[in-house]
């Protein structure tokens, strides 16, 4: 048996086990080619995929309880928080927020196949006041039909990856130097696109006092209130003349709002 | 979505309501 493939098997489990959990509070470390790899191990029959499913189960489960219950002390702030450590500008989107809301504790099924809304899915629900039960059960679920997409796409393709198993073997120590720079790359890649998004979003906006002097001046900015329902029932306040939208009938909201006037919108 | 439907001056407020409210700012209920 190969070295990397003997190290790989003695330690895959707690492996797979800390990698999803880290992924799932929110590191940037991919833990689906674990999974794919240990779904082809296990087709070879060298690992057992009851036991991965088994560690992807829990660890996703406590990652995201935590999450959820950190949603539910913190309400919706807790998305800021999130923005700032996630490496997915999807996560700062509005839209993730509304589909949540829209197919509510089901959306858990397939949230982490949705990126950027896979971050956002556990602390909103506990936000929104679902039940832990309810939670912990969808959550189950989704988790278990995550992992077990890529642990069979593993057993599929388990020929073709226990060939590039075995050319990292045959690289020796470089094989560790290539897994971690592709790791870097991939990390690298998302920073900067979040790094992009920040800066775009800098770039625009408008601080509170600077739309305080423009009222006050009589200029009359377009103000959009584009909260959720939800998030505007557990703020139930808005700024003075802010007109309620939502993205699906803001045409009908802005259709007397000539293209050049100026319009400011929060959305938290 | 607002520059793609031909809005040019579209800003968003830095800290949202909160923010708003942070500074002291009056604000309405809502329904």
């Amino acid at each position: 048996m190969t070295s990397l493939v003997h190290y790989v098997l003695h330690y895959g489990i707690p492996l797979i086990f800390f990698n999803v959990l880290l992924e799932q509070l929110g590191a940037p470390v991919p833990a689906v080619p674990a999974l794919i790899v240990a779904g082809a191990l296990s087709r070879d029959g060298k690992m057992s995929s009851t036991n991965v499913l088994l560690a992807a189960l829990f660890a996703s489960l406590i990652a995201d309880y935590i999450w959820f219950l950190l949603g539910r002390r913190y309400g919706y702030r807790i998305l800021r928080t999130l923005c700032r450590i996630s490496l997915s500008p999807d996560s700062c989107v509005r839209d993730t927020e509304a589909r949540f809301e829209r197919w509510g504790a089901k959306s858990l099924l397939i949230a982490k196949f949705i990126p950027g809304f896979s971050t956002v899915a556990p602390p909103l629900a506990g936000a929104s006041g679902r039940t832990s039960a309810a939670f912990l059960i969808y959550d189950g679920i989704g988790a278990l039909l995550w992992a077990g997409s890529a642990v069979a796409a593993g057993r599929a393709f388990h020929r073709a990856i226990d060939r590039l198993l075995a050319a990292l073997e045959n690289l020796g120590g470089w094989a560790l130097v290539i897994v971690l720079c592709v790791l870097a790359l991939v990390i690298t890649v998302k920073w900067a696109q979040r790094v992009h998004f920040l800066k775009q979003l800098r770039l625009a906006r408008i601080q509170p006092d600077e739309l305080m002097a423009m009222l006050d001046r009589g200029e009359m900015p377009v103000v959009l209130d584009v909260r959720s329902a939800g998030a505007r029932k557990h703020n139930p306040h808005a700024i003075p003349t802010a007109i309620v939208a939502q993205m699906d009938d803001i045409d009908s909201r802005l259709s007397d709002l000539a293209p050049h006037q100026e319009v400011v919108l929060y959305c938290t | 979505m607002l520059i793609d439907k031909g809005y040019t001056k579209v800003r968003p407020l830095a800290g949202g309501l909160d923010g708003w409210m942070d500074a002291g700012y009056p604000v309405e209920d809502v329904a």
